[in-house]
């Protein structure tokens, strides 16, 4: 977008949390046609769960390919405020008139930081590196990865008062580093808010007999870090209990999903997440087996069906009806072996991997902690907007589980009804 | 297997397994956890997921008759993993019923004992036959002097009554129920290519009754269960002690009749020690039955009848047997003899009704894993 195409200014701001694609689409669908935005993100930087996939659908890009253009047109547009490591604390108001208060942790590092990398190397101190779901650590002062954006490191809190925190002072040359950062209360006042707090992967240690206590059986969040290039293997897929190269794989569907005793309803993409796996294994490994054992294979639309079916011509990739309910582990070989009944021979088959992947589904991250404010949701913990009266909406995987082309449409239409609080008021 | 198979749902027969306990059969999706998780389902064919859809589409061939159907123990570990609360061990047990009641002859009375409605009148029929025996004979007041049943109750018309309902009814109507289910299981093992062996040679299935025997004493498959590891205990304890029962019933049938030794006996008998310990062991065995299925959610349900009229009726025995007995060592006759009045009526249920209510599994499922092993679906431990 260029200065000459932009549209003019419009009365009334809106306040999106959020900064996954859902809140990015809906930040800048609002501010590109002359609103004000507010985004604001809990994380040290903008993206969400997009950032941590090798490629995601519909064109199998990996993230930055549609995050930078995103960040590129954040960036030019003067409407657009955005806060990260930033949490809404209060919301009071009525539609067209809400008073919000977010709270912005300190970064403890400023705008100074050139990314040279001299602090980090100075951190003696491990920490669990969440971004790869602990398959790796990080330093006490990190870059959250490659592509972060905004490009700048991060201090930990849990250095804070520690001697690497001195040392990361030290070895500043640009005096980036103000370890003395206290936390800011910021008021905003906003005509409409859209959450867009999106989803975490399902605690696959609940499911108590699918073996995800062994090193060996991982979840497809964890598939993604161990493929993508900026992961903790730098996208070799090994086995993470010896690092060794792989010949049989398994994927395990529905993994606590469209299971009462776990989550009841259908996570939408994980089917396709996994056959779109199965291609990363086939192209490192293309001798190596690769067995989906699901309920229903559930590939929506005419573009995850084509695909689907390009999978299943592939002679390496065996897709069996059974769902998995019983994992085990060699304990000389770390092998895994998964037990289903293939419902269509009606044998029972154990199979044993290399690796064994659960697809587990998505929580919204509303199901344990609630919005601020008057918000409803259903029995998941998926926030329901409350259309009719508008002024508060939510958008992408905060409202049900969906791939990234359904949030970005989900994100737009709520832009829209976010404009028109505005525009009625 | 043909090529192609015509499915005949018998709606009918849906709507039966519902009312015996199965209301949960179509929320199932075939995802096939059950088929897994089931410890005791073999690797070739497992159970129960084939049979959960066999009871959504109405193939009663394929379930009534299935020897799976009885392999299954109903320890419910597929349904605690089910995903969609299908809850397949219920299902089963629905078929167990609907199997029993189908088997039994006269088929009208195994109707009457797995419905609901008729509790009343399987109590009525000894009650009635009692009254008239009793009035009949002059007994029907309460005797004077120290307590002594005979005087009630005489141990002759009890054992007129019940030595042919133990030695010619219930081996009659078990024999019919026999015959029908080794016909049904053979058909179907034939039918679905499982059977290794097609006739039915008689002496060298009795060998693989015996083979089944420690087994089943033993209770090794339901041992194996995981989520109701409390069943296995509870199961034991009333099994032995019905056996405990039965064993000490012969025993003083034998002194009665052979030695000419009435009772009552002296507590420190043996046979009165094992008497009483069987009698607490029961009693326990029973209400550890009654906790673990009232853990277990969907199973107070109307269907569940089949499995608490026994539940009850057995409490009731141990109950009714218990007090008869401190009654009479305290003497109270007023409530003694009543008391044994009622535990009479109960023992004629439980004697009469065996071969049609959920009892009868202890010889069908018997019948059922001796063929398992015969016609090589499973092997002789």
């Amino acid at each position: 977008m260029t200065e000459e195409h932009r549209a003019e200014e419009k009365k009334g701001s809106i306040l999106v949390v959020g900064g996954g694609i859902s809140g990015l689409t809906a930040t800048l669908e609002a501010a590109e046609v002359g609103y004000e935005v507010f985004l604001v993100e809990k994380n040290a930087y903008l993206g969400g769960r997009v950032t941590q996939l090798k490629h995601y659908f519909p064109k199998l890009c990996p993230p930055t390919c549609g995050l930078e253009i995103n960040f590129r047109r954040i960036k030019d547009n003067p409407r657009i405020s955005f806060y990260t490591l930033a949490e809404v604390q209060k919301v009071s108001g009525n539609p067209g008139n809400y008073d919000v208060t977010v709270k912005i942790n300190p970064r403890y590092v400023n705008e100074k930081c050139t990314c040279c990398g001299e602090c980090e190397k100075v951190c003696m101190t491990d920490l669990p590196d969440e971004f790869n779901f602990d398959m790796a650590t990080t330093k006490g002062a990190y870059l959250p990865h490659e592509m972060a954006f905004p490009m700048r490191y991060v201090i930990s809190p849990k250095i804070i008062g520690t001697d690497d925190a001195k040392r990361c002072v030290e070895a500043c040359k640009y005096d980036a580093i103000e370890l003395d950062m206290q936390p800011k209360t910021i008021n905003l006042k906003v005509g409409a808010i859209i959450w867009a707090t999106g989803w975490k992967p399902y605690d696959a240690s609940k499911i108590d007999n699918l073996g995800f206590e062994y090193p060996n059986v991982i979840t497809n969040m964890m598939m993604e870090r161990l493929a993508a290039p900026n992961g903790p293997t730098r996208g070799n897929i090994l086995r993470p209990s010896d690092s060794k190269e792989i010949s049989k794989i398994a994927f395990v569907q529905c993994a606590g999903s469209r299971d009462e005793n776990h989550l009841p309803y259908c996570s939408y993409i994980c089917c396709m997440a996994s056959l779109k796996q199965a291609t990363y294994v086939r192209e490192q490994y293309p001798e190596a087996k690769i067995y989906i054992f699901y309920i229903d294979i559930r590939a929506p639309g005419q573009r995850y069906e084509k695909f689907y079916r390009k999978i299943k011509e592939d002679e390496n990739i065996f897709l069996i009806k059974g769902k998995v309910a019983e994992v085990q582990e060699d304990a000389a070989t770390k092998d895994i072996t998964v037990v289903a009944e293939n419902a269509v021979t009606g044998e029972r088959i154990h199979e044993t991997v290399n690796i064994a992947v659960l697809a587990t589904g998505m929580v919204p991250n509303t199901a344990e902690t609630k919005l601020p404010g008057d918000v409803k949701y259903d029995p998941d913990g998926f926030v329901v907007s409350d259309l009719a009266k508008g002024g508060i909406f939510a958008t992408g995987c905060a409202v049900k589980p969906l791939d990234v082309v359904s949030s970005n449409q989900h994100a737009t239409g709520m832009a829209l009804r976010a404009i028109q609080t505005l525009v009625r008021r | 297997m043909a090529d192609s198979y015509r499915v005949e749902p018998d709606l009918k027969f849906v709507r039966q397994l519902v009312a015996l306990g199965g209301e949960t059969l179509k929320k199932c999706y075939q995802c096939a956890t059950c088929s897994v998780v089931c410890p005791i389902s073999p690797d070739e064919r497992p159970f129960p997921r084939k049979e959960m859809i066999a009871a959504q589409w109405g193939l009663k061939d394929k379930l009534v008759g299935n020897m799976d159907v009885w392999l299954c123990h109903y320890c419910n570990d597929c349904s605690t993993y089910c995903p969609r609360g299908a809850r397949p061990g219920d299902v089963l047990n629905a078929v167990r019923a609907y199997s029993i009641m189908e088997y039994s002859w006269p088929r009208w009375l195994g109707r009457i004992v797995v419905d609901s409605r008729f509790w009343w009148l399987l109590l009525a029929i000894p009650v009635a036959i009692y009254l008239v025996l009793l009035g009949a004979t002059g007994h029907l007041h309460i005797p004077e002097g120290h307590i002594h049943f005979d005087k009630f109750f005489p141990t002759l018309y009890v054992d007129l009554i019940f030595v042919p309902l133990h030695m010619l009814w219930v081996p009659l109507v078990f024999g019919i129920g026999i015959s029908r289910l080794m016909k049904d299981m053979q058909k179907n093992a034939v039918a679905d290519g499982r059977a290794k062996r097609t006739g039915l040679n008689v002496p060298d299935f009795l060998r693989y009754i015996v083979c089944t025997l420690p087994v089943i004493l033993g209770q090794f498959k339901f041992r194996q269960c995981t989520t109701n590891k409390d069943r296995d205990i509870a199961h034991l304890l009333v099994m032995y002690s019905f056996i405990g029962l039965f064993t000490v019933t012969g025993l003083f049938f034998v002194a009665l009749y052979i030695l000419q030794a009435p009772g009552p006996y002296s507590q420190v008998n043996p046979v009165k020690i094992l008497a009483n310990v069987s009698a607490i062991a029961l009693f326990v065995g029973i209400l550890l039955m009654i906790r673990n299925r009232r853990k277990e959610k969907g199973n107070m349900s109307k269907g569940g009848y089949f499995d608490w009229s026994l539940i009850i009726l057995i409490l009731g025995l141990v109950v009714t047997g218990g007090l008869t007995e401190l009654t009479r060592l305290a003497d109270w006759r007023y409530v003694c003899y009543p008391m044994y009045f009622v535990h009479l009526v109960l023992v004629f249920s439980i004697s009469t009704y065996i071969p049609y209510c959920k009892l009868a599994h202890l010889v069908y499922r018997a019948v059922a894993m001796a063929y398992s092993r015969y016609s090589g679906r499973e092997p002789c431990e």
